[in-house]
């Protein structure tokens, strides 16, 4: 399942909209998801994913497309870390 | 100074979801009070309350109900109740002389033990990111404005058992000095969770849970009478200008005509006659009645060994002779202690009995206790009574006596 779909599970589960609703071009706050929203779309997103979203809120995602980009990094950047921790760990 | 109609009542409430189901049940002498969830049972030495049978998710779309806490969705429900009752459109009114008056002791209780949950018990850091804004005290007065769009005084309450009294006393207030003309207020508690059972049990206040029957256990004024047994719910009035309901035709069901205040000032649970009295006395010197004028009390009655022997010398000191003919009920018997949202129910079962003119019973109360000696209406309503007008009374830990007093409704001629 792509980053996309996976969102799009979540977004329909926990906020009652709909995969029409979610492409990629939707703007989060025409989807009703204003400042306090996003916060709980985090929430939502970190246990959805299993990743941890850093401290400081990431405020330039606007659309769907932006998030997933947004997860697709925050994922790869978090298998890179534990790919160099098994490597210290390992003693390489 | 401007009078004060009530123009709406709702109610969530043990014993039924709207105003009529709920004085049906108390006429029928029907309990709310049961066992609770099996959980609930394996950890409490009395595991009784009165719970709502409520769905949040009947009411709410799911985005919204993860906003709200047990106690806002029992507040916003029962509130839409009394503003639908008294045909009022907001969208027409000056919405910044509307506002809103919540009582509530303990807030968003499920929210809290939640958190508490996942943090210690769970022991992970995943506290869900709404649990501030759902648990927050003045949740459900500030969605109250947020849906009905009210700009005027928003205020919450929280002086325990007592919240809502004031919380419908300090609402009139703002409307007889003219600071506002519409007051949506009332009181909403959820607090049948683990953490605030235990809590109560453990200060031992909490009625034994009678062998035979749970429904009973709460025995108001009977010599063995053991505790209070906590309940759920939420109970709203519409209070208006008289004048301005009057010209609008409003339902006005009764006049909120007094409200007095007190404090029991030497200990921090032990109730007094002298405070208690002194309440009453200041809302029927704010009503402008004399103590003849009240023809039902609505007792605060919680089942206390100590408030209702109290509770009694006081009601006789303040309404002397009267005292011994006037029809006196703990409807806590049958829907339980509601905390903060007591004082509104109980003020609305008040108004209704007024209309009405039938006073509900006190239920389980089989044992006359010789320090509790006044008519109690023991185990069946009083039909036919001419009520000029009714006294609900609300006491509270830490010492805020609240009486409320409606009186039947002097409309003037146009």
């Amino acid at each position: 399942m792509t980053t996309l779909e996976t969102l799009q599970d979540l977004l329909i589960a926990e906020n009652g909209l709909t995969r029409e609703q979610l492409t990629p071009e939707a703007e989060l706050t025409a989807l009703g998801i204003d400042s306090l929203g996003f916060v709980d779309l985090l929430f939502q997103i970190e246990d959805r994913f299993g990743i941890e979203i850093p401290g400081d809120n990431p405020n330039d995602l606007v659309r769907i497309g932006d998030v997933v980009t947004y997860i697709d990094s925050l994922r790869a950047l978090q298998r890179e870390r534990s790919a160099d921790a098994e490597r210290l760990s390992a003693g390489m | 100074m401007r009078r004060v109609a009530v123009t709406g009542l709702g109610v969530i409430a043990p014993l039924g979801d709207s105003v009529d189901r709920l004085f049906s049940g108390l006429l029928e002498g029907r309990s709310s009070v049961r066992r609770l969830a099996p959980f609930l049972c394996e950890r409490l030495t009395s595991p009784i309350g009165a719970p709502v049978e409520f769905d949040g998710a009947a009411h709410f779309p799911a985005p919204r109900l993860k906003l709200l806490d047990r106690v806002s969705q029992l507040a916003l429900v029962a509130a839409g109740q009394a503003v639908s009752a008294a045909g009022l459109d907001f969208a027409s009114e000056d919405r910044a002389r509307c506002g809103v008056c919540v009582g509530t002791s303990l807030g968003g209780a499920a929210t809290t033990d939640e958190g508490y949950h996942i943090l210690y018990a769970e022991r992970t850091e995943r506290v869900k990111p709404y649990s501030v804004i759902a648990a927050m005290h003045n949740a459900a007065a500030a969605w109250l404005a947020i849906d009905n769009g009210l700009a005027g005084p928003n205020l919450t309450f929280s002086t325990a058992c007592s919240s809502s009294s004031v919380a419908i006393g300090e609402a009139a207030r703002r409307i007889r000095y003219g600071e506002a003309d519409v007051m949506l207020a009332g009181g909403a508690e959820a607090p049948l969770t683990y953490g605030v059972l235990r809590a109560w049990e453990a200060l031992r206040t909490i009625a034994t849970e009678d062998p035979r029957e749970p429904s009973a256990s709460c025995r108001p004024f009977s010599r063995n009478r053991s505790g209070l047994v906590l309940g759920e719910g939420a109970a709203f009035v519409v209070l208006e200008e008289f004048e301005r309901a009057q010209r609008r035709g409003a339902p006005i069901r009764a006049e909120l005509a007094g409200y007095g205040l007190s404090t029991d000032h030497d200990h921090i649970t032990r109730p007094t006659e002298a405070g208690q009295a002194a309440a009453m006395r200041a809302a029927l010197a704010s009503a402008n009645l004399p103590p003849q004028a009240i023809g039902y009390v609505n007792a605060h009655g919680t089942g206390t060994v100590q408030n209702d022997a109290v509770e009694t010398a006081a009601i006789k000191e303040v309404l002397d002779a009267k005292s011994r003919q006037l029809p006196v009920s703990s409807t806590k018997s049958m829907h339980g202690h509601l905390l903060g949202a007591a004082g509104a129910l109980e003020f609305v079962i008040s108004v209704i009995a007024l209309e009405r003119g039938i006073a509900p019973p006190t239920m389980h109360l089989d044992a006359p206790d010789p320090l509790c000696d006044l008519d109690y209406c023991a185990g069946e309503p009083r039909r036919g009574l001419s009520l000029e007008a009714v006294m609900s009374n609300s006491f509270a830990f830490g010492g805020t006596n609240a009486v409320l007093i409606a009186r039947r409704p002097q409309v003037s001629s146009p």
